[in-house]
């Protein structure tokens, strides 16, 4: 993900803004970290590129 | 082509199809460079795709299946993982697109798998389109607008009943006939 991406998420559960954590970058790309919400702290990994914003009770919802 | 055929074909993603051309032409033909676009449930990435190469708008893609976010993303469209828009900050978009599961499905008839889920809008076919109506106008921008596949299946009246209880009207911007049932692409703006 762009880092810009920032300005357009938010925490799915409370909407507060959220911060980035651990992050790894290959060029321009976030490709590793964590987004973590700035109220609830609340945490969202990035895995390969890819934020994660499923709220927690949906993650682990995964049909085969 | 009916569900059976189409989950042969790939099993964990929804590949573009009528309504996926359908739904990318009527966006493109009102979004500009300099937009911010959310298209959600992308599927496999054809029409953020689209938008964002015929037009230059900044094109967000967000699906709730794994399988979809990787696929959109290695075709070049940035993605998120995200259920409908509840990640999104208010009034963050100048549009959003979305061409949801939306065919009506026996309950005792559903796979419980990605295909299903990228498919099937439950009993009545507004399963997923009910609660996506609910909660957009949140994202978008005070003179954004949506762009909505609805198939004749699902009921049109139906849908834009629903989008008038949360303060959108609605007009028909394209439409297309196929044996079994008429894809309409619905513009809605408050």
């Amino acid at each position: 993900m762009k880092e810009s991406l920032l300005d357009i998420l938010c925490c799915p559960l409370d909407k507060h803004d959220l911060g980035l954590e651990g992050a790894e970058h290959d060029d321009e790309e976030v490709i590793a970290g964590t987004l973590v919400c700035s109220e609830c702290g609340e945490e969202y990994p990035i895995e390969d590129g890819i934020p994660n914003l499923l709220p927690p009770d949906m993650r682990e919802e995964t049909p085969a | 082509m009916g569900l059976e055929d189409r989950r042969a074909q790939e099993p964990d993603v929804y590949q573009p199809a009528e309504d996926s051309h359908l739904l990318a032409e009527a966006a493109c033909e009102r979004l500009e460079r300099g937009d911010l676009v959310l298209e959600v449930g992308t599927g496999s990435g054809y029409v953020a795709h689209q938008i964002a190469d015929e037009t230059g708008a900044r094109v967000i893609a967000s699906d709730l299946n794994p399988h979809a976010v990787r696929q959109a993303r290695s075709a070049g469209v940035e993605t998120v993982r995200a259920d409908l828009v509840s990640p999104f900050r208010d009034g963050a978009f100048d549009a959003v697109v979305f061409n949801p599961p939306y065919l009506p499905t026996d309950p005792e008839n559903e796979w419980d798998d990605w295909m299903e889920r990228a498919l099937s809008g439950g009993e009545d076919g507004r399963a997923v389109i009910d609660p996506f109506l609910a909660d957009v106008g949140r994202v978008l921008a005070p003179d954004g607008s949506v762009s909505l596949l609805v198939s004749s299946l699902t009921g049109v009246d139906e849908v834009v009943e629903e989008a008038g209880e949360h303060g959108f009207s609605a007009v028909a911007v394209a439409d297309e006939s196929f044996p079994f049932e008429t894809l309409t692409v619905l513009e809605l703006f408050r």
